[in-house]
């Protein structure tokens, strides 16, 4: 393979390179077990001590902005999911959310719409951290935790499928609202889960929280200090373990967050172990938003009433000339966007998750740029790893939970 | 601020001088020598945090390049405001201060525009290619640079593609395992090729599966002497589009 992804060919012909005393440089990964995808960490280790740490990233770059500039507004959607493969509804509704400021029908999203979002954002956010605690529990050992922690996701992926028709990628949310309605059966379906939720959560912090391994391996490892995460531009649960409560949910309101009740957990020790006593806080708040959203749920319309950037309803396309014009009109080229630029961010589960979008009127988006959560915080594994054990490296990674689909997009 | 606010070049469109009035973040233009004063100033605000740099290529506009950073200020328990500093880069030997002594984060940042762009940063202590193999040629978010790269230089089959028994477009049809069957044949050579035969007729010619595998092996030799020759023109040829 041609890809080395920015490293110095001459450094990495070989795992050991260097090997003097007792100093050695190693390549870890790209193809680990415990890197969570493609990541090279060139490392230089003393014994067993990190003197030095370079994380190599781009051996997963698939061009996505470069595609989003040269498909429709509507299509681009379908790509930005693509980079944080665990959270995919975030990404799309982080464009969706920049493509409505630029249309300027951010306000008069139906409110059923709005709720609809923040449920299955909610949902995207409780299945990324399931991820993230059952490759985490992986990388340590804790071979259970994953059966437990992928059950429970499994089930919010047959939510995803039942709403958007994919498992992993539902491509449910479009500009101006939602493409379908909710399916019957699936608030049921809903309820199950919020009711499976408490005691499958009590058997995981069981399993986890108060092992002694656990804690052994977590606490006091890769300490990121509020004021590095605020120098090295870290958002999400890793800032919020540090001390930063920041939150673009409570910061810059979205989608009627407002509304909602729920706190933001928030740790001061910053080390691996605040970071995953954080993200379990996290999801229980994630099933308070959802349980809210269930409650209050609306009827009414789920999409924006301008036929300008909305695809006319199903069922007029057989009897209306006129829908069939719009509709093909619709599909064949899109429809086009003031001029202007934009920034948009939503709270992924990894951080801000934002997008710059930038117009000149077109059908196509002239600039897609991501603000990529995940390599931001990934960043700082460079200062973090130096001086801690190699084999602490593994948790460190695990605990920054970077997703390579949005690092390298 | 005069020298920030000089204006620009009409030539290509501008969505950033024409934008409707959006409240996402103040917005604050520089040129690039006075970015640096600018965004030590905006820290000095409060403005602590290097949220993202981003680049933007307007191709006809004067100065081509935009570079984009986003800061956040933000204090625990406090409002949060966002800041965009757009910074114009001109066309020719496009080059902007580093920032990476006043946030570290900005390296990959840098680096990532750096790879996609061609505008590097001055100061930087790492300029190299992040995203792209290191020995990539161009600029792939440049908006000169096709979709799909530079066609002449577009990945070759390996090698063992071009060996495949099975020939491009072969239609679909029911009879597959006979047209791989005659395909095979043809590949190896052999001058008769088996009448349209299935499975079925192949165990009842009493030619066992493994007898024709060794007389396959000993032809392969010669197919990977002459391979054009055994394609007989069913792969498309290197280059042709």
């Amino acid at each position: 393979m041609s890809a080395s992804g920015g490293a110095d060919p001459d450094a990495l012909t070989m795992d050991v390179v260097e090997r003097s005393n007792n100093r050695m440089v190693l390549s870890m990964g790209p193809q680990h077990p415990s890197t969570h995808g493609v990541l090279q960490v060139i490392t230089e280790i003393e014994g067993e001590i990190v003197t030095r740490a370079e994380p190599e990233i781009g051996y997963l770059h698939t061009g996505i902005e470069k595609s989003a500039e040269n498909l429709f507004w509507t299509q681009a959607s379908t790509v930005v999911e693509r980079m944080d493969y665990l959270s995919p509804l975030s990404n799309a509704l982080a464009y969706i959310l920049a493509v409505e400021k630029l249309l300027g029908v951010s306000e008069t999203i139906p409110e059923r719409a709005q709720q609809v979002r923040v449920l299955l954002c909610e949902l995207s956010r409780l299945a990324s951290h399931c991820v993230w605690l059952g490759t985490g529990g992986i990388d340590l050992g804790a071979i259970s935790t994953f059966f437990y922690a992928f059950d429970l996701r499994e089930r919010i992926l047959d939510l995803n499928e039942l709403a958007g028709g994919a498992r992993m990628h539902p491509n449910y949310l479009r500009i101006g609202g939602l493409r379908d309605d909710l399916p019957s059966g699936f608030l049921e379906r809903l309820d199950g889960l919020i009711a499976m939720y408490p005691p499958r959560m009590r058997e995981l912090r069981n399993l986890l929280q108060k092992n002694p391994i656990l804690q052994d391996r977590m606490i006091d490892v890769g300490i990121v200090t509020s004021e590095d995460a605020q120098a090295w531009g870290i958002t999400g649960p890793v800032a919020r373990a540090s001390g930063l409560d920041y939150d673009v949910r409570k910061a810059f309101p979205y989608c009627g967050y407002e509304q909602y009740d729920f706190a933001i957990p928030t740790r001061t020790e910053g080390d691996a172990y605040a970071r995953f006593l954080v993200r379990l806080d996290e999801m229980d708040q994630s099933i308070r938003i959802i349980e809210q959203v269930r409650r209050h749920l609306v009827a009414g319309p789920i999409m924006v009433d301008d036929t300008k950037f909305t695809p006319p309803p199903k069922e007029t396309i057989a009897v209306s000339m006129e829908a069939l014009i719009h509709h093909f009109k619709y599909v064949s080229e899109s429809f086009r966007v003031p001029p202007g630029d934009v920034y948009a961010a939503v709270e992924g589960p990894r951080g801000e998750l934002g997008f710059y979008v930038v117009s000149t009127g077109e059908n196509k988006p002239w600039r897609v740029r991501t603000r990529p959560p995940s390599m931001y915080n990934l960043q700082i594994l460079k200062k973090i790893a130096v001086g801690e054990l190699i084999a602490d490296m593994v948790v460190m990674i695990g605990s920054l939970d970077p997703v390579f689909g949005e690092v390298d997009r | 601020m005069s020298e920030a606010n000089a204006p620009i070049g009409t030539i290509g469109i501008d969505p950033t001088a024409i934008r409707p009035a959006i409240e996402d973040a103040r917005i604050i233009r520089v040129v690039p020598s006075g970015l640096r004063a600018e965004l030590a100033a905006l820290k000095g605000q409060g403005y602590a945090m290097l949220l993202d740099i981003g680049g933007v290529d307007y191709l006809e506009r004067i100065p081509r390049y935009d570079i984009v950073y986003h800061l956040l200020k933000y204090q625990n328990g406090g409002t949060a405001e966002r800041v965009r500093v757009l910074c114009g880069v001109a066309a020719e030997e496009p080059a902007v201060p580093s920032l990476c002594d006043m946030w570290p984060n900005a390296n990959w940042a840098e680096r990532e525009i750096f790879d996609l762009y061609g505008v590097t940063f001055s100061g930087h202590p790492d300029m190299r290619r992040i995203q792209m193999p290191t020995e990539w040629e161009g600029h792939p978010l440049r908006k000169d640079y096709p979709l799909r790269g530079p066609a002449l230089e577009r990945t070759p089959r390996p090698s063992f593609a071009l060996k495949s028994n099975v020939g491009v477009g072969t239609p679909a049809s029911g009879r597959t395992a006979a047209a791989l069957q005659r395909q095979i044949a043809t590949a190896r050579g052999q001058t008769a090729p088996m009448p349209a035969a299935d499975a079925v007729e192949i165990a009842q010619s009493g030619q066992s599966p493994g007898a024709v595998s060794t007389a396959g092996a000993a032809s392969t030799k010669e197919l990977s002497a002459e391979p054009n020759a055994a394609r007989g023109g069913q792969l498309p040829k290197d280059g042709s589009k």
